[in-house]
């Protein structure tokens, strides 16, 4: 993995938008329920939180898999051989983030493999609530955000 | 069929039948959204019912748009006879029920009957079912939705609070706890179906016909959006409205009272401070990158955190002229929940706290709560007082107009609203010809629903950009400048058209100008497959903008209906930028002329055959 889908939940607006370019993209149509990435809500506290498969190290999703149908490519992370797949859930009931899905109608496991390196979700997101950013860089790129948050904090104890 | 659902569910609460009918043949006349659910109106409400009688339809439908890529697309549109102003009814959502719907297999729901105790409908694609809801009854919206999703917390809801079982004709549909359908009384014509509620889930999704064509075409939809001169400002506008509507010279105060109330920058400040301590959030619409919601939270306030509209808030301020944010916040939060329309119920208020400062209204009609101008527990007050109908409540609860005329001759020289009674929105309107032309045409609701952001708006604080946008629309720039009644009917009748084309997409009318016709039409064509051009869409808004005169007509309504309150033609502005500005009869006269003229309509507001006939709507 060079690569992964970071969220920035506290940037997320709730349009849903990467759900939809998401499903139009790998499905050729419109439907939230096919989508790899759902922005989960909760209205009465006025949180967004996009969730998709997010490409562990030691996959629960693969260890659970009785047919070896999920491997890790180098680049994209875990992905699924459909030819392999006999459509028995356990990769679902065994992800712990709810990143592995069903098709509703043709029953295909679904999972993000990130369009194969150019994932539309991030692409159309209008406030970069997901970026696709290059691992190595990502510790110090979250460490300057942090500082950002603790200064506003300072100032606030400050006043 | 590609982008529609390509079914309608029909309700009968009567019998708790259930059917489906094809969208099909009504796209190609009508489009969908407004478009589809006027001509089902006009086809299955009978002339002259009482709106509030079980013969009466109730319509929901989005557009073949909601729910796809195209941006700002979560919209659904609500028409019914409305009860307040005994014509044609509409409203229009954003918020994520349409696109859910539209997952689940519908374009549309269409309510008729009556249920012998109140119910809801419970939809999970092809199943739908009638529930009984009498749990609910008298819960607000908040405990309303939050009961309705406890087995599935992505079930979208809408519903009616406490007034829209009350009936009174200020009530709303809520669609989950943040939008609304809100004008027209449309709360009381579910309520009077016994109807407390719909919910839906769905995950059937939607047929597409050129993914990659509507990918390219979202893409640059999006970036006009993102150019748009507000665009950056959105976040901010839930305590800053007030002071752009003051740069546009826009405000008023109280009961059309004063545009200059000395303490409205302490009103303002507080707003700001009030957002400054809260948890906030910035929201949005489904598919939209506006961002006009956001989510507000202050501790120990108002007992909950909710999504704050714009408009909304701002109208409890100036109408109210309470200056304590947290009161406002009190009073949004309390309307949200007891099922209120709140640019109606906050103009409302300021009638009557007019009526009680002029001693038209005594204190025991008050109930003895001292109904003045800035107290924000007398607005509270008022509030629950108008959902539950009690006491002075039960008075205001008809609307303005119906409450001025119970009220004597005195109170009803104070009232104002536009066409049929409806309140106004929260503007000035006096020196805007066009928008005061809007609201005395308009057949289905006040000028936010046929107007939306007329350039005149906003020739004070943007002149180049209102200048350029007149020139480009009826050829000269002139047509920008509020006070000219000349040009106006031309400008309001471009303006409806586009309105009428955004609702009947399924899209919201804010970003709809700013993208263009153009490229609405080719993600029209993207998503349905179906070809249009620019003058097709064109005649589509002019034939459902004559069914819903039909409509009316048939209710009996003639030109001398097409008006506004007497008072803004006899009562000069007293103060501010415009002061002196008031409307003058004649012109207001020949501005109807041309519009009738402009729209194939006879000089007393009637289309002419040979419009109806170019319209196929014989």
């Amino acid at each position: 993995m060079e690569k992964m889908i970071v969220i920035n939940y506290d940037k997320c607006i709730g349009c849903r938008t990467c759900e939809i370019v998401c499903s139009l993209t790998n499905e050729g149509r419109i439907n939230p329920a096919e989508a790899r990435i759902n922005v989960v809500k909760h209205e009465e506290i006025g949180t967004n939180i996009p969730m998709l498969c997010q490409k562990c190290e030691e996959p629960a999703c693969m260890a659970a898999c009785p047919m070896r149908a999920i491997t890790i490519d180098a680049s994209l992370g875990t992905q699924i051989d459909y030819s392999k797949c006999i459509g028995c859930k356990m990769c679902i009931l065994a992800c712990p983030i709810g990143g592995v899905s069903l098709h509703p109608t043709n029953k295909k496991i679904i999972m993000c493999d990130l369009c194969q390196g150019d994932p539309q979700c991030v692409k159309l997101c209008p406030e970069q609530a997901l970026e696709y950013v290059d691992i190595s860089t990502l510790p110090l790129k979250r460490r300057r955000e942090g500082v950002k948050k603790l200064a506003k904090f300072l100032e606030d104890i400050r006043t | 069929m590609n982008g529609y659902a390509g079914n309608i569910l029909i309700v009968d609460l009567d019998d708790n039948s259930t059917q489906t009918i094809s969208t099909q043949k009504y796209v190609q006349q009508f489009i969908g959204g407004r478009g589809v659910a006027v001509k089902l109106t006009y086809e299955l409400t009978p002339k002259n019912i009482d709106a509030l009688s079980a013969e009466n339809v109730l319509t929901f439908m989005t557009g073949p748009l909601t729910g796809t890529l195209a941006p700002s697309s979560g919209r659904i549109d609500v028409v019914s006879k409305s009860p307040e102003t005994k014509l044609l009814g509409g409203a229009n959502a954003g918020g994520f029920f349409g696109p859910e719907l539209k997952y689940a297999g519908y374009d549309g729901i269409v309510v008729a009957g009556k249920a012998a105790s109140l119910v809801y409908i419970d939809i999970f694609n092809d199943e739908v079912e009638i529930k009984d809801a009498q749990h609910l009854s008298g819960k607000g919206v908040f405990d309303t939705v939050k009961a309705l999703r406890q087995d599935d917390k992505d079930t979208q809801v809408a519903c009616i609070g406490p007034a829209g079982e009350k009936l009174v004709n200020l009530s709303g549909i809520a669609f989950s706890i943040r939008n609304y359908a809100a004008r027209c009384g449309l709360g009381a014509v579910m309520g009077s179906k016994n109807l407390k509620a719909i919910t839906v889930r769905g995950t059937g999704g939607l047929s597409i016909a050129m993914p990659d064509q509507l990918k390219d075409i979202a893409e640059k939809m999006r970036e006009c959006i993102k150019k748009m001169p507000s665009y950056q400002e959105y976040p901010e506008w839930h305590h800053k409205l007030f002071r752009i509507l003051e740069s546009d010279s826009k405000s008023f105060f109280g009961n059309y009272e004063d545009t200059a109330w000395k303490e409205r920058f302490e009103a303002y400040e507080n707003a700001e401070q009030f957002v400054k301590r809260a948890e906030f959030r910035s929201e949005t619409c489904f598919g939209c990158p506006l961002r006009c919601w956001a989510y507000i939270n202050v501790k120990d306030i108002g007992g909950a955190g909710i999504a704050a509209c714009q408009g909304t808030l701002t109208s409890l301020v100036n109408f109210t002229k309470v200056k304590d944010f947290d009161e406002i916040w009190k009073a949004y939060l309390l309307c949200q929940d007891l099922g209120l329309d709140i640019s109606g119920t906050s103009a409302i208020t300021a009638y009557a706290m007019d009526l009680y400062s002029k001693g038209i209204l005594g204190k025991s009609d008050a109930d003895d709560s001292n109904l003045v101008f800035g107290n924000g527990n007398a607005l509270l007050s008022i509030i629950e007082k108008i959902a539950r109908r009690e006491d002075l409540g039960d008075i205001l609860a008809d609307g303005v107009k119906k409450a001025s005329e119970k009220m004597g001759k005195d109170a009803e020289k104070r009232a104002v609203y536009a066409k049929g009674g409806l309140e106004l929105w929260l503007m000035e309107i006096r020196p805007f010809k066009g928008v005061a032309l809007s609201c005395a045409v308009t057949d289905s609701g006040s000028h936010n629903r046929a107007t939306y952001g007329l350039c005149e708006f906003y020739y004070k604080s943007m002149r180049k950009q209102a200048k350029a946008v007149a020139k480009n629309l009826v050829g000269t720039e002139e047509a920008a400048i509020p006070m000219k009644y000349e040009y106006k009917p031309k400008l309001v009748a471009i303006y409806e058209n586009s309105h009428i084309l955004a609702d009947s997409f399924g899209v919201c009318s804010i970003p709809f100008m700013p993208v263009g016709l153009d490229l609405w039409g080719k993600a029209y064509t993207a998503c349905t497959g179906r070809e249009t051009s620019s003058m097709d869409l064109t005649i589509a808004a002019e034939r459902i903008r004559t069914l819903e005169r039909l409509f009316n007509i048939r209710e009996g309504l003639s030109r001398k209906d097409d008006t506004i309150s007497e008072r803004l033609f006899n009562e000069p502005l007293k103060d501010g930028a415009w002061k002196g500005e008031v409307l003058d009869k004649e012109k207001f006269d020949e501005m109807i002329d041309a519009y009738y003229s402009l729209r194939g309509w006879d000089q007393e507001g009637k289309p002419k055959q040979e419009t109806l006939k170019r319209l196929g709507l014989e």
